[in-house]
């Protein structure tokens, strides 16, 4: 059994790139990442390719673009967890001795649907019912509001802390702040949610390169060790549920901390998946960060931004960068690099020494998400 | 338009961490006439030689970000061909074929032939092209 590290990550700044194909958006990720493990292309032991929309052989179309070939290279789609995925099975394959060196890539580009919500499988007969994921989440929120004692404002916290956070980050689609009053007098997608409290649709790719031990002496270059790698599904039902307690977030959770040795206490940076404000406040009770039913007194008291008990999403989330589903999850990995190895620039969580990034998929019925992803990480 | 300046790092990035823009409208030809000869746009890492047609950003055998500009044509080797009569690619019947040329690029080409039934592998053909399209013709 060896012990897991990232070496180096990198990823494009999330935008609109429509003269990029799969391979265009990733390629220059790949390079970069490559460059600043001071790994060459030919070091490349395995490479796992997370995308939600990318089509056949889209790791393939990546890698031979710089001559990566003869080598497994497996495609991994989970939706929104898609990449996380991809770096859970280049964890396993290192952790049991498979390989040194395993090039992770997450990557989708989102504006080949021309704009919208989320195209999901139709063969679902809650899709034909015409649910989409803001859908699923405005009636989250409405549960929310109507059992606790909180406001849409408290909602639009989220998106008003979240774009304070990318203004910091030249890597976020959005770079400016909001205002409460902005947030909710934006257009509205599905009520309550407004369109500030939508993660952006957009393009992007991230990669990060996974070591083992061995492959850690050998490279000279910061570290970050993968203290948990945890994948979970959903559990259908087809009766109640509570959707303010989503299972496969908290079991996830639960999961990587026994796994890491170390719970959420002792955390000092979350990247989670933001998609939406209510998806946050949710969030943070599901990854035990704060008790349940303290969610919007968490955030309102400023405990998760700078100078708070853990800084999450210090990269902007999902609200700033946008969601190009299936790089999301090595998006966030490379964020937690930076942000370990003392890299992240004005975004600097100061001493920051562990870290949690959870991304989660949804969108077919009977489950409350279809794949969830949580990893934690420590300075090495 | 982004701001790109400096090192790519997690502070900030340079033009290095910008996509790839491969499918642009309105690229360039991939050839042009040379001295009336029909010769393809390829490219060739200035490090490592290795060539590429059409023309790219990144080298196949190394990655590196080094490929400039190379012309290539226009004898070359009929390696194998087909005449496709069922396509969802385009209007049928055409004759695709895999052209070897002297510099070491095989390329995918367009066949034109008055009788596509006397084609053979391994026989010479030539670039020829017309005003915004390229194929070969057996010589």
């Amino acid at each position: 059994m060896s012990k897991v590290y990232m070496v180096g990550a990198a990823m494009v700044p999330m935008a609109k790139y429509r003269n990029s194909s799969y391979s265009g958006l990733a390629v220059p990720a790949v390079l970069n990442a490559l460059k600043s493990a001071g790994v060459s292309p030919k070091d490349i032991q395995s490479v796992v390719c997370g995308h939600a929309f990318g089509g056949m052989l889209t790791g393939q179309r990546i890698v031979k673009e710089l001559g990566i070939g003869s080598i497994p290279v497996l495609n991994v789609d989970n939706a929104c967890s898609g990449g996380a995925s991809a770096l859970n099975a280049a964890y396993k394959d290192i952790e049991a001795g498979r390989y040194d060196i395993v090039l992770v890539i997450g990557v989708d580009k989102l504006t080949q649907f021309g704009g919208g919500t989320l195209p999901l499988v139709t063969e679902d007969p809650e899709v034909r019912q015409g649910m989409v994921m803001p859908a699923l989440y405005a009636m989250r929120a409405r549960r929310y509001l109507h059992e606790r004692d909180a406001t849409v404002e408290d909602l639009a916290l989220v998106s008003v802390k979240a774009r304070r956070h990318g203004a910091n980050n030249p890597y976020a689609q959005f770079r400016s702040e909001v205002n409460v009053q902005e947030v909710l007098a934006s257009r509205p997608i599905c009520d309550p949610l407004t369109l500030l409290q939508c993660c952006p649709t957009g393009d992007g790719a991230a990669a990060v390169i996974v070591v083992s031990e061995a492959g850690r002496r050998k490279l000279n270059v910061p570290a970050v060790r993968v203290a948990a790698s945890i994948l979970h599904s959903g559990q259908v039902t087809a009766g109640f549920r509570d959707m303010l307690n989503p299972q496969i977030s908290s079991d996830s959770a639960n999961d990587a901390y026994k796994q890491a040795g170390f719970g959420p206490g002792d955390l000092d940076v979350v990247e989670l998946h933001d998609a939406f404000t209510i998806a946050e406040l949710v969030y943070y009770e599901a990854l035990g960060l704060c008790r349940r039913g303290e969610s919007a007194d968490f955030l309102k008291s400023g405990k998760t931004t700078y100078g708070g008990q853990v800084v999450v999403n210090p990269s902007g989330g999902l609200l700033s960068k946008g969601h190009p589903v299936g790089a999301s999850g090595v998006a966030q990995a490379a964020e937690v690099y930076w942000q370990l190895t003392g890299q992240a620039g004005k975004r600097q969580v100061p001493g920051a020494k562990r870290a949690l990034s959870h991304v989660t998929g949804g969108g077919i019925s009977g489950l409350d998400h279809g794949a969830c992803t949580v990893h934690l990480y420590e300075c090495a | 338009m982004r701001e790109v300046s400096g090192a790519t790092n997690g502070s900030g990035y340079g033009a290095d961490a910008l996509p790839i823009e491969d499918m642009k409208e309105g690229a360039k030809k991939p050839f042009e006439l040379v001295d009336g000869q029909v010769r393809l746009r390829g490219s060739k890492s200035r490090s490592s030689g290795g060539m590429a047609f059409p023309e790219r950003e990144v080298c196949l055998e190394t990655g590196a970000r080094d490929m400039e500009p190379f012309l290539f044509g226009g004898d070359g080797v009929l390696y194998s061909f087909s005449t496709v009569h069922v396509s969802s690619s385009g209007p049928v019947p055409y004759t695709l074929g895999y052209v070897d040329f002297p510099c070491g690029l095989r390329v995918l080409a367009h066949v034109v032939a008055d009788d596509p039934d006397s084609l053979r592998c391994d026989q010479a053909v030539q670039l020829r092209a017309t005003d915004d399209s390229w194929f070969v013709v057996p010589v």
